[in-house]
């Protein structure tokens, strides 16, 4: 039998629900992280002294030589950079945001790794790689990297 | 029984053997001898010999062994408990080692666990009144009843009125909630080894009356921490329990919806590669080797031949429901009749021929009553006889 790829007659649209239970352990470094962020409302990093990089969100080992971090912690500036951005332009429930919004790859002062996170305050279209954005942190905690509730211009 | 430190003598050589650690004392041959003074003391002679442990309770002084320990009760449980400063105790002399001193501190920490008091049922209900926070309940005004069978159990009721808390050593008709569990589950609950929601859905504890008040009541009280325990400031770690539920969307195409709608008339199709012929099942619209779109279909199966086999027994959460399904289940390799040799199609078997099956036998189809087009219409396979 030929089906060219044209031929729409059997094609059909299914849908379905996928629910994933899930526990998600944050870790020493990772606890230490949020924790910060719920309580101080600090952005903390970690350097690896041998690579001289600070990696924010924290994490337990150094990508390029592997040495531990977890004791060299630094407190960086909640202040930062957009190095590269996106707009959601979808609903979803399990999105922060109703469509459409900013998810931009932020790096803030003293951090060599940037990480994604929500900017708010502008206009989708105004945003621009380079711009110098804040943090401004959650009234409720949620235990979360949402402690930090979103960027938003300075 | 007398207790230091709300510890017997006695419960410190009946856990030995519970804390003895074979692989520790691989090499070692002595014997120790205790002579414990005092109310609750005793005599005890240990041999611990390459990885073996023996404990005897002796009717006198103990003698001739490769050191002698000698101390009063109170002091000999503060240092296992490490209440009281070992090397205090040894040179202020209210301990006295005869024999070979080193054995003790070279063998013991290797040979034993530490020595963890053993905590009681009822001394976490009776410490309940202490434990009361007045500032988190403010109009609360519950009855927890505590129903605790086999050894330590007991029956209680737990008042919390007026931001007040009292225990009474019976149980209410007229509780908001009872608690029924063996009295160990309830230890175990108390001390963090087991988590709340775990002995609920397993069944190891029963709440009867509002669940609510049940979740609600731990935080009426401060933790409890066993006497003779030092309670660790741990730091605070997080976790975090969520069950995401994602929409899902798939659009079939053509080929896989005519193998949706094949499945309605009881039928397989294949994709087959205009380039190297092979078969894929379910069709695809590209053969991946030879990079080509395939647009022949051919009918496969729908009987078809085993070629290897999963047998399941612990199974990972179904994406759709969340449910784990049952065990052991199994998923089936088999190339369907017609099929490339190399195009192995999976599915499950049915359950019932899990013990027979084998690669190379002949499997059939079972079909749902109904079909509408859909995964659902093909239930599983089973061994053709």
């Amino acid at each position: 039998m030929e089906i060219s790829y044209e031929n729409t007659k059997n094609c059909k649209v299914m849908t379905g629900k996928m629910a994933l239970p899930n526990q998600y352990f944050a870790g020493r470094v990772g606890s230490k992280f949020i924790i910060a962020l719920r309580d101080e409302n600090k952005i903390l990093g970690v350097r690896c002294e041998k690579c001289d990089k600070v990696f924010v969100p924290p994490r337990e080992y150094c990508e390029k030589c592997l040495s531990k971090l977890d004791e060299s912690w630094v407190e960086l500036s909640n202040e930062g950079v957009v190095m590269n951005y996106t707009v959601v332009n979808y609903n979803d429930k399990h999105l922060p945001r109703r469509a459409p919004y900013i998810l931009a790859l932020i790096k803030v002062d003293g951090a060599d790794t940037p990480f994604p996170h929500i900017v708010e305050g502008i206009d989708v279209g105004d945003v621009k790689v380079g711009m110098k954005v804040k943090a401004v942190f959650a009234g409720e905690t949620t235990n979360t990297i949402r402690d930090l509730d979103h960027f938003e211009p300075v | 029984m007398a207790q230091y430190f709300g510890t017997a003598v006695e419960d410190i050589f009946n856990t030995m053997e519970e804390r003895f650690l074979p692989e520790g004392t691989v090499d070692v041959d002595v014997t120790i001898g205790y002579n414990i003074s005092g109310e609750g003391g005793g005599h005890w002679k240990v041999t611990i010999k390459e990885g073996t442990l023996k404990t005897e309770d002796m009717d006198g002084e103990v003698t001739d062994c490769t050191a002698v320990l000698n101390a009063n009760a109170e002091t000999f449980v503060g240092v296992t408990l490490g209440k009281i400063d070992a090397g205090e105790a040894f040179s202020s002399g209210s301990i006295k080692v005869d024999g070979d001193l080193t054995v003790l501190i070279a063998v013991l920490p290797k040979a034993f666990r530490p020595f963890k008091p053993v905590v009681k049922a009822s001394s976490i209900v009776e410490s309940v009144e202490e434990r009361f926070r007045p500032e988190k309940a403010e109009g609360v005004d519950i009855k927890i009843g505590y129903d605790l069978s086999g050894d330590g159990g007991g029956q209680w009721t737990v008042v919390v009125k007026d931001q007040t808390c009292a225990l009474k050593d019976v149980l209410d008709d007229d509780c908001t909630v009872v608690m029924r569990m063996e009295a160990q589950v309830f230890v175990d609950l108390n001390q963090g080894k087991l988590d709340g929601a775990t002995a609920f859905t397993s069944g190891q504890v029963k709440i009867d009356g509002d669940i609510g008040a049940a979740g609600k009541s731990s935080s009426l009280f401060e933790k409890y921490v066993a006497e003779g325990a030092v309670e660790e400031q741990g730091e605070e770690l997080i976790s975090l329990k969520c069950v995401p539920s994602i929409n899902q969307r798939y659009a079939t195409g053509p080929l896989m919806g005519t193998w949706f709608n094949g499945l309605k008339e009881k039928k397989f199709y294949a994709a087959k590669c205009p380039e190297c012929g092979r078969t894929l099942v379910p069709p695809r619209e590209i053969c991946a080797q030879c990079r080509v779109r395939c647009n022949e279909l051919v009918e496969v199966g729908p009987d078809a031949m085993v070629t290897l086999i999963d047998v399941v027994y612990y199974a990972s959460p179904d994406p759709l429901t969340g449910k784990i399904r049952e065990t052991p289940y199994t998923a089936l390799f088999m190339v369907l009749d017609g099929a490339s040799r190399d195009e192995s199609f999976a599915h499950d078997l049915n359950p019932r021929d899990i013990d027979r099956i084998k690669p190379g036998m002949k499997v059939r189809p079972v079909w749902s009553e109904k079909r509408t087009g859909s995964y659902k219409d093909l239930l599983y396979f089973e061994i053709a006889d």
